[in-house]
């Protein structure tokens, strides 16, 4: 079964025909565009969960341009899954906006791209799905067109992600001049061809790619965006940025790098893993000083992309180093979703996100005070949450791959992180508050929860996500030894 | 002969308490007023359990292994992180103080937490349940998790239920110890990767480091451990922690916490490292001594009695620093011993401090006069703790300090000039005893005196270190075998 193209024509169904109804049936009609884009959502998942769990190879239509590995099911599950988050909760955070079957019509269209852009291995589809993945979630951050903060955001965000997505294609367009392809296979197959006059043109390439990628991927210096956007996007959307978006990005630049790294004569370990010191480092020393809490929680999201990149790092060494970023990565989206989420509800209720608002709030806001401080605890890596395990696969892929110091920072890192992420539970557990308890919204906080419940048991069962973590791991090596 | 018993007996000490404190909230979510006999009961099931399982490892006499062993269970099999408990003979005086601890708590707390009970007793058996399992895991990444899930009570009971400047005292609490524990992961993560097979698994682990990875792993060991037995100098968060702390939860954080690092040193660096501690045993020997005196000195000049109290804690760490990296039977027995005695004799001073506010007001030495008139049972049960502090020989503190001396002359005798250590101690002790019980009463101070079950709970404090006065073999003959076995390890170390 070509899951990938099934996907794609579900959620494009439902995506091009929903804003038809806001637009036939009037405002009557958004019940149903919210039932159908959850539906058309949960068979997606369905069918990535049971093609992530198959072991036997699955056919293409498209094997050139869209490859049915299990690396893109994983990864297009757990971008769908925050999806479907962020769209259950936006019943309520978005209630009464106008637009609003537009709304999860461009939701659907970031899925879309997302997908799109997990399973393909055509540096041209790479760049469609990616502008794909990108353009909706311009319009999206400016969803509050009233709101000046959400029209920075949405310009700032517009800006750098165009500049991102032409540094990419010159980097695509150099790749092609050099191999004549821009279909990773047969790039793969040429570029150990090349004559060594021809490195400078790779390196600075595979630099225009890494710098194009980079800005969804929020590694540092292409950061600078993301703690503006964050802030003043809707903070459903923040999560959907940060949580599923930045992980799609992480499955092009694994399949980007993947066949980059054989050409062992530059040693782009090094200067990644100084890029990833780097990251992490100043995500979570600025993280520290932050006031509110969608700023504190982006540079959180800079600092685990930090983390994850030790995983690109040691990709030639060790085989670890891919199961750890593909476990972290599921656990950090479903964490960093929950945090963004219960961080949404606070200020659906108290429309405010600066951290003073959170005194007090487990005697106002006991369940989702709750999970939100799972979630950070998670985040912090605090055992036995499921954040824990995976960065611990993590750090010792770092150290497998001879990469010691650079576990160690980042444990140093996980230390500091700790002060921000506790500075936030002790406000909500210890601090005095003059709020009155509040109604929490039945929809929204039993995602929340189910969201907890994700993180509590994947946390007791850690095996269950290692194993299919190494089990993707294990397909993407065979077919793509690096 | 190790011990075995048909049932899972480890894995029922982990997870009853962790469970019935679970049960907690949804038990007694309307009504608190039977919260504290169902804690009792648990805790006196859990007591039950220890001791059957002590006495099986005491009238056996094999200490010296891992008894009741359970697993390896796979966590995560193919990443060497597997579910393996044993009891040994330095685990087994833990376990057991941490079961009579918890009951002596429960107690405890009657009288002085008055709100949120339900968190409170729920986080005290998940606090419990940990403390168990960082006493008897065998799997290097399950220890560490049961050692940073230990934080999270502590951090609430510290954080909610503490004195003025409890949201600090928390803070600090949390950070010190979670970054001590950072360096203690990556040490073993380095050793799983430079052993072969690779492995976290402590008993398989065993004598297959390298040396160059001892002393690394020693140094990261070291911070790691240290900074919960404390040694100076990462000893400045226990101050705050126990004079923000309540009363019973001082206990917990003198009796228990502090435990997880002397149990760390004795099994990860003696056990473990044997090599390295042994060449570089004077070093961590002159850490403990500077820990010893300091914590003596700085509490003279304490007005808060708490606080005096605190820093005789770390003064007695020192003694299991000192004791355990002296590498002969007497230290590591004496060590072992000592964390026992210790837990007990520091518990029930700490459950003073607490009444000792809730009749006066204050902790402060110089402002409480004439105890013996307002308060007299609470007087005579200050004399009888002083003394167990003080390690006079009608308590079996005096045993263990007297073992650790014993064997630190038997390495050097410089090393005897420890002896002063207890002098100092009983110098500061008497003064405050002098001051505050001694003294002539204020006119015109309420009595307010101990109830009758208060006094029982607090003498039932002394009954261990009166008991294994008389009968010193009931920690020793289990505590033996493993410091016969760690000291051939240190000695073969040497050679």
């Amino acid at each position: 079964m070509d899951t990938p193209i099934i996907v794609l024509i579900v959620l494009t169904s439902v995506a091009v025909t929903s804003p038809l109804y806001g637009m036939i049936f009037g405002k009557k009609s958004i019940k149903y565009v919210q039932y159908l884009t959850t539906f058309s959502l949960l068979v997606s998942l369905v069918l990535l969960i049971s093609s992530t769990l198959s072991l036997t190879p699955q056919e293409s239509t498209v094997p050139h341009l869209l490859r049915n590995d299990t690396l893109g099911s994983f990864f297009s599950l757990m971008v769908i899954l925050v999806t479907l988050f962020v769209t259950i909760t936006s019943f309520d955070y978005m209630k009464g906006n106008s637009n609003e079957s537009i709304y999860y019509s461009l939701l659907l269209f970031t899925a879309i791209g997302m997908t799109m852009l997990s399973f393909a291995v055509d540096l041209l589809v790479i760049f469609v799905a990616w502008e794909l993945m990108s353009l909706p979630t311009f319009i999206l951050a400016g969803y509050n067109k009233q709101d000046k903060l959400s029209n920075e955001a949405a310009v700032k965000f517009f800006i750098l992600g165009a500049l991102s997505s032409g540094i990419l294609l010159y980097g695509i367009s150099l790749m092609f001049g050099l191999t004549g392809s821009t279909n990773l296979e047969v790039i793969s197959q040429s570029l150990p061809s090349l004559s060594p006059d021809m490195l400078p043109f790779i390196i600075f390439s595979t630099v225009s790619m890494l710098a194009g990628l980079g800005l969804k991927l929020s590694i540092v210096p292409f950061h600078m965006w993301i703690p503006d956007t964050y802030e003043g996007s809707p903070t459903t959307v923040s999560a959907l940025l940060s949580a599923a978006t930045k992980k799609a990005g992480f499955a092009a630049a694994i399949r980007i790098f993947a066949i980059i790294f054989p050409l062992f004569y530059f040693d782009l370990s090094l200067a990644l893993s100084i890029v990833a010191l780097v990251t992490m480092t100043l995500g979570n020393l600025a993280a520290l000083t932050q006031k509110s809490i969608t700023r504190m929680l982006a540079y959180s999201s800079i600092a685990q992309a930090g983390y994850l990149l030790i995983g690109i790092v040691v990709l030639p060494y060790s085989d670890l180093g891919l199961i750890g970023l593909l476990y972290h990565s599921f656990n950090h989206a479903i964490l960093q979703a929950s945090a963004f989420l219960a961080a949404g509800l606070v200020r659906l209720k108290t429309s405010s996100s600066s951290l003073e608002s959170y005194n007090g709030l487990s005697k106002v806001m006991p369940i989702t005070s709750f999970c939100l401080a799972l979630s950070l605890l998670g985040l912090a890596g605090i055992p036995p949450l499921n954040g824990f395990w995976s960065k611990l696969v993590l750090f010792a892929a770092a150290v497998d791959g001879g990469y010691t110091w650079l576990a160690f920072a980042g444990l140093i890192n996980s230390a500091i992180s700790v002060a921000y992420y506790l500075l936030v539970i002790k406000r909500m557990y210890m601090d005095e508050t003059s709020l009155k308890a509040m109604k929490e919204p039945f929809v929204f906080v039993s995602i929340l929860v189910f969201a907890s419940a994700i993180i509590i048991v994947t946390g007791l069962l850690p095996n269950v996500l290692y194993d299919v973590s190494e089990n993707v791991t294990m397909s993407f090596l065979t077919n793509n030894p690096v | 002969m190790m011990v075995d018993v048909s049932f899972p007996l480890i894995s029922i000490l982990i997870a009853m308490p962790i469970l019935a404190g679970l049960a907690i909230p949804l038990l007694f979510k309307n009504s608190q007023k039977y919260i504290i006999h169902y804690a009792i009961l648990v805790a006196l099931v859990e007591l039950a359990i220890t001791f059957y399982a002590y006495g099986l490892i005491l009238t056996n006499g094999s200490g010296g292994e891992y008894n009741f062993i359970e697993g390896p269970v796979s966590i995560i099999g193919n990443f060497g992180i597997d579910y393996l408990v044993g009891m040994d003979g330095l685990s087994g005086p833990l376990v057991l103080i941490t079961s009579i601890l918890t009951l002596l708590v429960l107690f405890g707390s009657r009288d002085l937490i008055k709100d949120r009970k339900v968190l409170y007793y729920s986080m005290i058996f998940i606090f419990q349940g940990s403390i168990m399992g960082v006493f008897t895991q065998l799997n290097m990444i399950l220890f560490y998790v049961f050692w940073d899930i230990v934080l999270i009570p502590m951090f609430l009971f510290i954080g909610i239920w503490g004195g003025p400047r409890k949201r600090y005292a928390a803070m600090k609490f949390f950070l010190f110890t979670f970054v001590g524990s950072i360096f203690m992961l990556l040490a073993f993560i380095l050793i799983y990767f430079n052993v072969a097979p690779h492995s976290f698994n402590i008993p398989e682990v065993a004598g297959k480091i390298p040396l160059s990875l001892q002393v690394i792993s020693s140094v990261l060991f070291f911070i790691g451990f240290g900074v919960k037995l404390p040694v100076v100098p990462f000893h400045t968060w226990l101050p705050d922690a126990h004079v923000e702390a309540p009363a019973p939860i001082s206990v917990f954080l003198a009796g228990l916490l502090l435990k997880m690092g002397g149990y760390g040193f004795l099994r990860f660096n003696i056990g473990l490292l044997p090599e390295a501690s042994a060449q570089y045993a004077w070093i961590f020997i002159l850490v403990g001594i500077i820990t010893m005196f300091y914590g003596a000195i700085v509490a003279i000049v304490q007005t808060d009695i708490k606080k005096m109290i605190a820093l005789t804690s770390v003064n007695h760490m020192g003694f299991v620093m000192v004791g355990a990296f002296t590498g002969t039977v007497f230290g590591i027995s004496g060590s072992i011993f000592q964390m026992f005695t210790h837990a007990a004799a520091v518990g029930i001073m700490f459950m003073l401090s607490g009444y000792l506010h809730e009749a006066t007001g204050t902790r402060n030495i110089t402002v409480i006069k004439g105890l013996k008139f307002s308060s007299p049972r609470l007087a005579t049960l200050l004399i009888l703790g002083s003394m167990a502090a003080m390690c006079i020989p009608i308590f079996s503190t005096f045993v263990s300090e007297y073992l650790v001396i014993l064997g630190a002359i038997q390495v050097n005798t410089i090393y005897a000039l420890i002896v002063a250590v207890p002098a100092i101690t009983v110098g500061y002790f008497l003064w405050m005893l002098r001051r505050v019980v001694m003294s002539d009463q204020k006119p015109g101070s309420k009595k307010w005196d101990l109830s009758n079950i208060s006094t029982l709970a607090l003498v039932l404090y002394l009954v261990p270190l009166v008991l294994t006065l008389i009968a010193p073999w009931l920690i020793l003959d289990v505590a033996n075998p493993i410091s016969i076995f760690y000291t051939s390890l240190v000695s073969g170390g040497a050679a």
